[in-house]
C-alpha cells in the first residue's frame, strides 16, 4: 500500500519505522518544507502494479518485482520526488523479517522512473542515525549533484533534507545508492532502482509488452537474528533480488508472445550469472546504455558484475512456468552452514540411535544428500527461511535466494500482471517415469572410484582408517604418487 | 582428673580417724544405720548404665533426629541388625546414612560402655562407706560382756559430696566428649553420603562425555571410510574420545572412593557393603537459604566446647571453695577485649554473653586459686571467640555456596539448555553439522557436571554449618576440589569441534 504521510507528523510521533530512525527535522525550516511533495509510503514487500503516469510525457512503465515506483510532483515542469532515507522493516520471505535501511519504508527504495530530457528534482530527507547522501549511479549530471559526500557535497546529517537537480539526459537503466558510509549502508539495504524512459522512439530501444526490473543485494543476517551483520565481506548468506529471496520473490507473469524485458542491477559484493530457462535473450542495455542491436548475441545466461547494469530482452513464446535465477548454486540457498560435513555415503546404521540417546531430538540428515532438508521441515532458528524450500506442482523446488518463474501463458491479459497460477502442462509433455526401472545405487555409496587423500606421513598408523575400499599396503612415499590432486 | 589431688573443704576439715562405737546397751544404733544404708542403697544408688548414657540419646535425637540405641544385649543387637537391613533395602539417604553410623560406629558402642563406667564410678561414691561391724565377747568372771561394734569409715563419708561431685563431673565430661564424637560420625556420614552421591552422579555425566565423543570419533570414522574427512579430522575426534575415555576412568574411580568413604563413616561390613545403594541423586538445593540472625548467640549457647570450658570454670570454681559469688563476668565479653586488636567492634554482639560468677578476692592464700580460675575464664573466653568465628565462617561458606549453587541452577543450567535447542535449530536448518551438535552434548553435559558439583559443595557447607552450631567440626576427608575431574579434554574438544 502506497500512502501518503505527513512528514511533519511523523517526525513529531516520533514513529519511526524500525528503532534507530528518529531524528530532529527542526534543522529543516518549515518554510522550507512547506515546498518539498509528500514522502510517499510503502508499507507491503508486494509487487506494485505499475505506475502509469498521470502527467508529464508519456511512458510504458516497469514493474518493480516486490517493489514499487515513486509518485512525483509536476511543479512548473519539473518532477519532484521526496526519497526519505530511514529504517525499515523489510519482509525477505514469509517468516523472515530483516532490519534494514531503506527509503520511503522499504528496502530497495521504491523505482525512480521519469523520461529522457526531464528536469527532476529530488528531495533526500535523512531519517537514519548518521548522516548519508545518494549517488545517482550512470547518470549524467553536473559534477556537483552526483552524491558523493566529502567529494561533491557535504553529507546530509541526520534529520537534514537536501535537494538534488538535474536533467535526465540520457535513457537507460540506472539505480542510485548511499556514497557516504557506503559499505554500511549498502549492506543494510540502501539502494533503488532508476528508469530514464526514451522521448520517442529510439532505433536501439525496442517496445516491449512486459518491462521488469530488480536489485541484487546480499546479506548476512545470523540465523536467529534480523539485522545484518554490516562489516561481513564476502560471507554472506542471503542472496536477494530486491531484498527478497526465494520463495518470497513474486513471479514475472508475463503474455505469451510478449516482447519482454528484464533489467537487472547488482549491488552485492559478487557476481550474478541470470539464467533463464526455455528462451533466449539479448542483453539489450547496461548502465552505459543501450546496446547497438549489431552488437547484441544471443545468450540463455548473463553475468551481472558488481556494480553493473543489465538490461535482456526476449519474446515469450514458449509458454510454462520458465525457471529465472543466478546460476551460482548456492545463491539459491538461504542461510546454510558452510562448514557442515559432507555424510553422503556414510553408513548411518546403529549410529543415529546412539546419538538419539545423547540427543534425543537428532534426526539423521545428509547421508543421501541435502535434500532430507527440504523434505523434514524441522523446526529451525527464529525468522530463517529455510537453506531451501518452496513447493511446486511437482514437490518441493528445493530452491532458496535467487530464484524466480517467468510464466508465459497464452491467456494473461495484457496489462494483467496477476499470478496466473502453476502451468499444466499438455498431456504427454511432462518427463515421467518409465516401467523399466534403472538400477538405483545403493545406500552408502559404491566406494570404488574413490580417491581419498593418502597421507604422507604415519602412513601405516593411518592405514587403518582408510576408506575399506583401499587395499592395506604399507607405500614409501616417493613423490610419484598423486599427492595434492 | 587434676581437682581431686587438690583436699576438698570438707575433707580438709574432718578428722582421719576412725570411729568406734561401742555400744552395750545400744543395740538400736546398728540397726538403725544399716536400715538407712539400705534405704541409701536402694533409693538413689542403683547402678544404671542406661541413665548415663539417656542424655547423649536424647541429644542424638534433638540433633539429629536418630536413635543411638544401645548394643549390650543380644537382643538389642539383633534389633539394631534389623534396623542396618531395613535401612540398606533401600537407598539410603542422608538421614539413614546417619542412623547407619550410629547403629553400626564401633567406636560409639565403645564410648557408651565407657559411660557405664563413669556411670558405675559415680554410683560408687553414692554409696556409703562399708560399715564395720565388730563383735566380741568378753569374759571376767561371771561378768560377761558382749561388744558389738559397728565402725564406719568417717573419712570417706565426710569426702562423700567431693568425691561425688567429682565423678559427677566426670560422667558429665564422657557424656560431653561421646556427645562430640556423636556429632563427629553423624557429620562424617552425612559428609561422606553427600560426596558418594554426588561422585555416583558424576559418572552419569561422565557417561554422556563418553558416548557423544564415541558417536562422534565412529561418525568421524566412517566418514573418513567414505573417504569425507581427513585423517587430521579422525585423529582429532579419537583425542576427544581418548580424552572422554580418562575423565570416565577419573569420574568411576571417584565413586569408588568416595563410595568407601562413605562405608568407612557408616561402618558397613560383609555383605552389607554389597546391599548399599545410593540415591541417583543429591537433593534439590533450596530456592531459600536464609539463616537466623542469632547463630552465633544459638552456637554460644549450645555448643559443646563452649559448654564443657564454662563447665570447667565452674568445677575450678568449686573445688577452689570459690563459693561467696559477688557477681557475675561476662567471659565473652571479656575475651573480646583481650582480643580488640583483631576483632572488628561490629562482631561484639549487644546481647551475646557468656557469664561466669565473679569471686570475691579477699584472701591472700587463695591468690593462686584466683589465677587458676582466671585462666579458665580466658580459655573459656577464647573458645567461645574460635566458635564465633567458625560459625560466622560457615555460615558464610553456606550462603556463598547456595549463591553459586543457585546461579548454576537458576541460569548456566537453563542457558546451556537454550544453547542446546538452539543448536538442535541450527542443525535441523543444516546451518550447523551433527559434529557440533555431538560437541554441544558434552558442553552441556559438563555443565550438568559442574552444578552439581556446586549442588554437592552447598549441602556440604550446609552440613558444615548446622553442625558448627553444635560443636567444633573436625572434617577428615578434603574432597573439596569440585569439578576437576570433570573438565579435563576441553582444550583438545575445542580443537576437534572446530573446523
Ligand atoms: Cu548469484
Amino acid at each position: 500500500m502506497i500512502s501518503r504521510r505527513n512528514l511533519f507528523a511523523q517526525m513529531a510521533a516520533g514513529a519511526a519505522v524500525g528503532v534507530a530512525g528518529a531524528v530532529n527535522a527542526a534543522a529543516v525550516s518549515r518554510v522550507a518544507l512547506a515546498a518539498i511533495p509528500d514522502a510517499m509510503q510503502r508499507d507491503t514487500p508486494d509487487t506494485a502494479p505499475p505506475l502509469s503516469p498521470p502527467d508529464g510525457r508519456p511512458y510504458q512503465p516497469v514493474v518493480t518485482l516486490n517493489g514499487w515506483t515513486l509518485p512525483w510532483r509536476l511543479r512548473d515542469g519539473v518532477k519532484e520526488f521526496h526519497l526519505v532515507a530511514e529504517p525499515v522493516v523489510r519482509e525477505l520471505a514469509p517468516g523472515c523479517t530483516a532490519h534494514l535501511w531503506g527509503y520511503n519504508g522499504q528496502s530497495p527504495g521504491p523505482t525512480i522512473e521519469v523520461v529522457e530530457g526531464d528536469r527532476v528534482r529530488l528531495y533526500v530527507t535523512n531519517r537514519l542515525p548518521e548522516h548519508t547522501s545518494v549517488h545517482w549511479h550512470g547518470q549524467r549530471l553536473p559534477n556537483g549533484m552526483d552524491g558523493v559526500s566529502g567529494l561533491t557535497q557535504p553529507a546530509i546529517r541526520p534529520g537534514e533534507t537536501f535537494v538534488y537537480e538535474f536533467v535526465a539526459r540520457r535513457p537507460g537503466t540506472f539505480m542510485y545508492h548511499p556514497h557516504a558510509d557506503e559499505m554500511t549502508q549498502m549492506a543494510m539495504g540502501m539502494m533503488g532502482f532508476w528508469v530514464t524512459h526514451p522521448k520517442a522512439h529510439h532505433p536501439a530501444i525496442a517496445t516491449v509488452q512486459r518491462d521488469f526490473c530488480f536489485l541484487l543485494s546480499s546479506y548476512d543476517i545470523d540465523p536467529g537474528s534480523y539485522t545484518p551483520r554490516i562489516s561481513t565481506m564476502t560471507d554472506f548468506n542471503l542472496w536477494t533480488w530486491n531484498s527478497r529471496v526465494f520463495p518470497g520473490i513474486d513471479t514475472l507473469n508475463v503474455r505469451q508472445g510478449d516482447r519482454v524485458r528484464i533489467r537487472v542491477g547488482n549491488l552485492t559484493m559478487t557476481n550474478h550469472p541470470i539464467h533463464l530457462h526455455g528462451h533466449e535473450f539479448q542483453v539489450t542495455g547496461t548502465d552505459g546504455g543501450p546496446v547497438p542491436p549489431a552488437a547484441r548475441w544471443p545468450e540463455v545466461t548473463t553475468d551481472v558484475a558488481v556494480g553493473q547494469m543489465r538490461q535482456i530482452e526476449f519474446v515469450a513464446d514458449e509458454p510454462g512456468d520458465w525457471a529465472l535465477h543466478c546460476h551460482k548454486s548456492h545463491h539459491t540457498m538461504n542461510a546454510m552452514g558452510h562448514a557442515v560435513d559432507t555424510l553422503i555415503g556414510v553408513d548411518h546404521r546403529g549410529l543415529a540411535s546412539r546419538i538419539n540417546k545423547i540427543i534425543p531430538d537428532y534426526m539423521a540428515m545428509g547421508e543421501r544428500g541435502m535434500a532430507d532438508m527440504a523434505e523434514m521441515e524441522m523446526p529451525i532458528p527464529e525468522n530463517t527461511v529455510p537453506m531451501m524450500s518452496g513447493q511446486g506442482p511437482h514437490g518441493s523446488l528445493e530452491m532458496g535466494g535467487m530464484f524466480s518463474v517467468v510464466k508465459v501463458r497464452a491467456d494473461q491479459k495484457p496489462g494483467d500482471y496477476s499470478d496466473p497460477g502453476w502451468y499444466r502442462a499438455p498431456a504427454g509433455s511432462v518427463a515421467r517415469r518409465v516401467e523399466t526401472p534403472g538400477e538405483a545405487p545403493s545406500s552408502p555409496m559404491p566406494t570404488a572410484h574413490q580417491h581419498p587423500p593418502r597421507p604422507t606421513a604415519g602412513a601405516s598408523e593411518a592405514a587403518s582408517t582408510r576408506p575399506a575400499s583401499e587395499p592395506l599396503r604399507v607405500r614409501k612415499p616417493d613423490g610419484h604418487g598423486h599427492h595434492g590432486h | 582428673m587434676s581437682s581431686q589431688t587438690i583436699p576438698s573443704t570438707a575433707a580438709r576439715a574432718a578428722p582421719s580417724t576412725s570411729l568406734q562405737h561401742r555400744a552395750t546397751k545400744r543395740r538400736a544404733l546398728g540397726s538403725v544405720l544399716a536400715s538407712a544404708a539400705a534405704v541409701l542403697l536402694g533409693g538413689c544408688a542403683s547402678l544404671s548404665p542406661e541413665q548415663a548414657i539417656a542424655p547423649v540419646q536424647q541429644q542424638s535425637q534433638a540433633w539429629l533426629s536418630a536413635d543411638l540405641p544401645l548394643q549390650q544385649t543380644d537382643d538389642q543387637r539383633a534389633a539394631a541388625r534389623q534396623r542396618t537391613e531395613a535401612l540398606l533395602a533401600q537407598p539410603l539417604d542422608a538421614q539413614a546414612a546417619v542412623q547407619l553410623a550410629l547403629l553400626n560406629h564401633r567406636g560409639l558402642q565403645a564410648s557408651l560402655y565407657g559411660l557405664g563406667m563413669a556411670e558405675s564410678e559415680r554410683v560408687q561414691t553414692l554409696l556409703w562407706p562399708n560399715p564395720v561391724l565388730s563383735l566380741g565377747r568378753l569374759v571376767r568372771g561371771d561378768e560377761r560382756e558382749i561388744e558389738r561394734g559397728l565402725s564406719v569409715n568417717l573419712l570417706a563419708l565426710l569426702g562423700r559430696p567431693a568425691r561425688q561431685d567429682a565423678s559427677a563431673r566426670t560422667l558429665a565430661r564422657e557424656q560431653a566428649r561421646v556427645a562430640q564424637q556423636l556429632l563427629d560420625i553423624a557429620g562424617q556420614a552425612r559428609r561422606r553420603w553427600i560426596d558418594a552421591v554426588a561422585a555416583q552422579a558424576q559418572q552419569a555425566h561422565a557417561r554422556t562425555v563418553l558416548d557423544s565423543a564415541s558417536a562422534g570419533a565412529e561418525l568421524t570414522l566412517r566418514m573418513r571410510q567414505a573417504g569425507n574427512v581427513s585423517a587430521l579430522r579422525l585423529a582429532r575426534e579419537r583425542a576427544v574420545l581418548a580424552e572422554a575415555q580418562l575423565a570416565m576412568e577419573q569420574a568411576q574411580l571417584q565413586a569408588v572412593r568416595e563410595r568407601e568413604a562413605l562405608i568407612r563413616a557408616i561402618g558397613l561390613w560383609g555383605d552389607d557393603v554389597a546391599r548399599l545403594s545410593l540415591p541417583e541423586r543429591l537433593p534439590d538445593v533450596p530456592s531459600t537459604f536464609r539463616q537466623a540472625d542469632d547463630l552465633e548467640r544459638t552456637a554460644v549457647a549450645q555448643r559443646l566446647d563452649i559448654q564443657a570450658a564454662k563447665r570447667q570454670s565452674e568445677a575450678l570454681a568449686a573445688q577452689l571453695g570459690l563459693t561467696r559469688q559477688t557477681g557475675r563476668l561476662n567471659a565473652l565479653e571479656l575475651g573480646l577485649q583481650r582480643n580488640s586488636s583483631n576483632q572488628a567492634p561490629t562482631q561484639r554482639g549487644l546481647d551475646l554473653s557468656l557469664e561466669v560468677p565473679l569471686f570475691d578476692w579477699g584472701q591472700a592464700r587463695i591468690v593462686g586459686a584466683q589465677q587458676a580460675y582466671l585462666q579458665s575464664v580466658e580459655q573459656t573466653a577464647q573458645t567461645a571467640i574460635d566458635a564465633r568465628s567458625e560459625v560466622r565462617e560457615a555460615s558464610e561458606r553456606a550462603q556463598a555456596a547456595w549463591r553459586i549453587a543457585r546461579r548454576h541452577h537458576d541460569e548456566l543450567l537453563p542457558l546451556a539448555r537454550q544453547v542446546s535447542d538452539e543448536t538442535l535449530l541450527r542443525y535441523n536448518g543444516m546451518l550447523i553439522g551433527v559434529m557440533d551438535l555431538l560437541a554441544d552434548a558434552r558442553a552441556q553435559a559438563r555443565a550438568v557436571s559442574a552444578a552439581l558439583g556446586a549442588q554437592r559443595d552447598f549441602w556440604l557447607a550446609e552440613a558444615t554449618l548446622s553442625q558448627s552450631l553444635l560443636g567444633p567440626v573436625h572434617d577428615t576427608a578434603s574432597s573439596a576440589s569440585p569439578n576437576t575431574s570433570s573438565t579435563p579434554g576441553a582444550s583438545t574438544d575445542a580443537s576437534g569441534a572446530a573446523h
